[in-house]
């Protein structure tokens, strides 16, 4: 630094600055003997002048007695009790005074699902079911679900709609009732609750993220670490006697899969089609009917809308696998021996070839293929 | 993706490749699925979707029932999703706050301090390849959790907080604050190179020893002389406290950076709220660097030897 701009730099703030303590007893002390060091000091380390400055800033009182403040708030049970006395009054005046009529629950349609017989035309409506496309949107293969034109959108049928919806609830009760694996597929945002649900009421599978591409088609290479269980007729686990059989069994392929937004969902549909997977899916007036065996021709970019379909499926399964576990309790011995039959006859490849080996039918023909093959 | 505009050759192809296919393949399944038409008319648009299927071939529709086998299902619903743990995981974090999301929470700051398991961690339980923005999914519904009010938190929540919480809360690690004796003397140790200091401070009139001799005595430069009681300068305490200090090993410059954070240690010891503006001064923090060993083929630590040529 130039000595002869100190003054200019420093002399205002010495000026202003009351006298420090500190540097008063460096004056009177014998540490810092002679006034000059403490001059060349100052003068000759700027880095450590602005130090001070900072020091001077930091200049607290004494803060022995200090306590710091404190966020963490002991749980009062106040809460507790005011909780437990407002459920309490709730149980018991919630009944008193004026009948409400019944809201609108967004999450209603997902808690408890419409049966296949529920299904009317006022539920559809209301779910808005009948909104397609723009009508420059549309697929023309769409032509005979359409209802008619209205402010520049495609109307679907309701009848149309609900028919398909009955058939392909059919599909889903026969399926389950068959003992297949229904897959439910709804990869848009908010359609993941309903679709969990009519899985878990249809004892499926659910997939409501990205559909790996390749899940069917190399299923061995993508699912590989997924695991599998063996359960008998009564949807018991069997743990023993299937243990290498286990090991040794390729992927899974579900036997339908109801798809909500086939849109997306082309790559899963093409998989479908190519190992010979019938699919369910929800058809739009954009979208192409062919990409799915049973079409249901309805608005797939409405939440209610998939909710009810879902839900109307997911029900469907679910009283395909009652009437299934009903059937199987009252299995007759000819079944048994049926059964007994041909696990004996197709248990020896069932290594090397698909896992729906296991609930191959017992009818001779068959049998005959296999041998065949053999 | 459309297939419409594939040349018709190809579309037939395709048919004819997966037609005979379906037949052959007799694979038993639980249902009966028709085969694909075999076809040769170049129709505008060839479906994708397999046949329909056919249950009036099928046993149980028409009196007799289905097969009674042993089936071969998934163990998780999320099968397909190919990471069927971290799905089941999430959904099970995402029921336990559907159910019982309405519970009074604590007021935003206020909930238990909580550090999670960490996403490798978490990977490794589960022996799955998640995704970070997965795996902050079910981080986004356990902190919502953890802020139910702990006097109501019911046990299932408890069990899943518990399982996704680290083994060890860092939260709970409390600083040593070192005492002071009944002499009213604390004392703090640093370090700095190969130096080593303790230092002693009791309140006082501003003096200093080190090893037995005066500041002026033991630093020859005043910048270590400065260093040595950085941490009292920098809060203004000078007058306030004596020093007494011993320094071993290293140079002089070590030996007063290292008695920089002695005598800042000591101090904070007398006066724990000065941390902050100790840490700003640069009184808390070891200086970690140390001299770089000499490497073999060179002639310091970095040093090369002059190339010659030949």
């Amino acid at each position: 630094m130039i000595l002869r701009n100190v003054a200019i730099r420093h002399g205002r703030s010495a000026l202003a600055a009351p006298l420090r303590r500190s540097f008063l007893r460096s004056m009177t002390t014998d540490t810092l003997t002679h006034e000059t060091d403490a001059l060349d000091h100052s003068v000759h380390n700027h880095l450590k002048e602005t130090h001070s400055i900072e020091g001077n800033i930091n200049q607290l009182n004494l803060t022995q007695s200090f306590v710091p403040p404190s966020n963490a708030r002991e749980p009062s049970d106040s809460i507790k009790t005011d909780y437990a006395s407002q459920q309490r009054l709730n149980k018991r005046t919630g009944k008193l005074g004026a009948t409400v009529e019944k809201g609108y629950v967004p999450d209603a349609l997902v808690r408890n699902p419409p049966k296949p017989a529920d299904v009317t035309l006022e539920l559809l409506m209301a779910s808005q079911s009948h909104l397609g496309h723009s009508t420059s949107l549309w697929n023309p293969a769409n032509q005979r679900y359409i209802f008619g034109i209205r402010q520049g959108i495609h109307i679907i049928s309701l009848e149309e709609t609900a028919a398909h919806l009955r058939r392909a609830a059919k599909v889903v009760e026969g399926v389950a009732y068959h003992g297949g694996l229904i897959l439910f597929v709804g990869t848009r945002a908010g359609q993941g609750p309903a679709i969990v649900k009519a899985a878990r009421l249809s004892k499926g599978c659910h997939l409501f993220e990205k559909w790996i591409p390749g899940s069917i088609t190399n299923g061995d290479q993508i699912l590989a670490k997924c695991d599998v269980k063996v359960v008998d007729k009564d949807d018991v686990e069997i743990t023993s006697g299937f243990e290498d059989k286990v090991a040794n069994w390729k992927a899974l392929k579900p036997d339908l899969v109801v798809c909500v937004n086939p849109l997306e969902n082309y790559i899963m549909l093409h998989e479908c089609g190519l190992n010979n997977i019938p699919t369910i899916g929800v058809i739009d007036t954009d979208a192409d009917p062919t990409w799915v065996t049973y079409p249901i021709p309805a608005n797939d970019d409405s939440l209610r809308c998939i909710q009810v379909i879902a839900g109307v499926l997911g029900r469907a399964g679910q009283e395909g696998q009652k009437r299934r576990l009903e059937a199987a309790k009252t299995e007759t011995a000819e079944d048994k021996k049926d059964a007994a039959n041909s696990l004996r006859r197709v248990a020896p490849i069932a290594g090397e070839t698909a896992p729906e080996q296991l609930r191959g039918k017992s009818s001779g023909q068959e049998l005959d293929d296999i041998d065949d093959e053999l | 993706m459309k297939v419409s505009w594939l040349p018709a050759t190809l579309k037939e192809t395709r048919q004819c490749a997966s037609a005979p296919r379906s037949i052959s393949f007799s694979r038993q399944r639980g249902v009966n699925i028709r085969p694909r038409n075999f076809t040769t008319s170049t129709k505008l648009r060839a479906g994708i979707a397999a046949a329909e299927f056919d249950f009036e071939g099928q046993d149980g529709e028409g009196g007799k029932r289905p097969p009674f086998y042993a089936r071969l299902l998934p163990c998780s619903p999320s099968y397909f999703t190919a990471q069927p743990l971290f799905t089941d995981n999430l959904l099970a974090v995402q029921t336990l706050l559907e159910r019982y999301g309405n519970l009074p929470t604590v007021k935003p700051g206020e909930a238990p301090r909580v550090v999670w398991r960490p996403l490798a961690d978490y990977r490794d339980s589960v022996g799955e390849v998640v995704q970070a923005s997965k795996y902050s999914k079910i981080l986004q519904v356990l902190h919502r959790l953890n802020h139910i009010h702990p006097s109501l938190m019911p046990e299932p929540v408890k069990d899943a907080l518990n399982e996704y919480k680290r083994d060890i809360n860092p939260f709970r690690n409390v600083v040593k604050v070192a005492p002071i004796d009944k002499m009213g003397r604390t004392l703090g140790a640093g370090r700095r190179k190969a130096s080593t200091a303790r230092a002693w401070l009791v309140e006082g009139t501003g003096e200093v020893l080190v090893n037995g001799k005066s500041l002026v005595d033991a630093f020859g430069r005043v910048h270590d002389r400065e260093s040595a009681i950085w941490a009292l300068k920098a809060t203004d305490r000078v007058d306030k406290y004596n020093v007494w200090a011993l320094v071993m090993g290293g140079g002089t410059t070590g030996q007063a950076e290292a008695l920089t954070l002695a005598v800042g240690k000591a101090l904070m010891a007398h006066e724990p709220a000065l941390k902050p503006a100790l840490r700003r001064a640069g009184c808390v923090t070891r200086d970690p660097r140390r001299v770089e060993r000499k490497k073999p083929g060179h002639d310091k630590a970095r040093k090369m030897p002059a190339w010659v040529k030949r």
